[in-house]
């Protein structure tokens, strides 16, 4: 869990599970974010000028609600909003679970996190509950179909109770 | 001399009518982090940010922001780096 302590500065406190299951998690969203599975534009001009990002959203639903549309009423802006902005929105969201997974090297239990890698923590923990989320089906309008017995529901409750410390540690 | 017809200034309006940013409800996201982030992104106190998240989670969507199209694709695509469900459209209202 995360605390603020009486000298002002947010720590985290896990045990050895906790700490290789939050290692594991952070790995996987790191694969799944890294390589992108949309093909980037072939565009020639846009190429040139270093706009390859994927034109289309992702079938995966854990991807597309990582990287949804920014336009609803509009397909071409939507395709080409997501060539501008989805590169850097996926260097962002990786950069984010880099330095939260770095925070747990050689752990022993506690550590201080300087503000950068709370707020990391605060992004990447979010990413991994809507890539949970988006597995276990939360979001369908169907929530009569979520397995509350399956372990990756446990999974997502537990991680919703440790992103619950951090905002509180973190409020203003 | 014949007077030109005068120019139904239609397209300016259109270029000129404000867009804005719209968060959609989604089970995922927590109040708390809604809030936070309204606050966090936008600087808005806490009373405006957490009147902004009651909106999203009741009516199923806020408008949390108005401008310029390009400042609304910064607030959508900064929506997106939070994990928010943000898109953006031409204020009809």
């Amino acid at each position: 869990m995360f605390k603020r302590s009486r000298s002002g500065h947010v720590y985290l406190k896990l045990d050895d599970v906790e700490c290789g299951l939050l290692e594991q998690l952070l790995g996987q969203i790191i694969e799944l974010i890294e390589v992108p599975d949309v093909p980037a534009s072939t565009d020639p001009l846009a190429r040139l000028v270093g706009l390859e990002g994927p034109t289309d959203i992702s079938e995966d639903p854990a991807l597309a609600r990582l990287f949804p549309d920014g336009y609803t009423d509009d397909a071409e802006a939507a395709s080409d909003f997501r060539r501008f902005t989805e590169p850097d929105l996926r260097t962002k969201k990786l950069m984010c679970a880099r330095i939260s997974q770095a925070t747990l090297d050689d752990w022993t239990g506690r550590r201080d996190l300087s503000d950068d890698q709370a707020r990391s923590w605060l992004l990447a923990l979010n990413d991994l509950r809507l890539t949970l989320g988006a597995r276990i089906g939360l979001g369908d309008d169907s929530d009569d179909d979520i397995d509350f017995d399956d372990p990756a529901y446990h999974l997502y409750d537990w991680l919703t109770y440790q992103q619950g410390t951090l905002i509180e540690a973190l409020a203003p | 001399m014949s007077v030109a017809p005068v120019e139904v200034s239609q397209p300016q309006v259109a270029t000129d009518r404000p867009w804005v940013t719209i968060v959609w409800n989604d089970p995922v996201n927590l109040m708390t982090y809604v809030t936070f982030v309204f606050q966090d992104y936008f600087g808005y106190d806490r009373a405006k940010s957490e009147l902004l998240m009651l909106d999203v989670h009741h009516k199923g969507r806020a408008v949390v922001s108005a401008g310029s199209r390009e400042e609304m694709e910064r607030d959508v695509s900064a929506m997106h780096g939070y994990g928010l469900w943000a898109t953006m459209q031409k204020d009809d209202q």
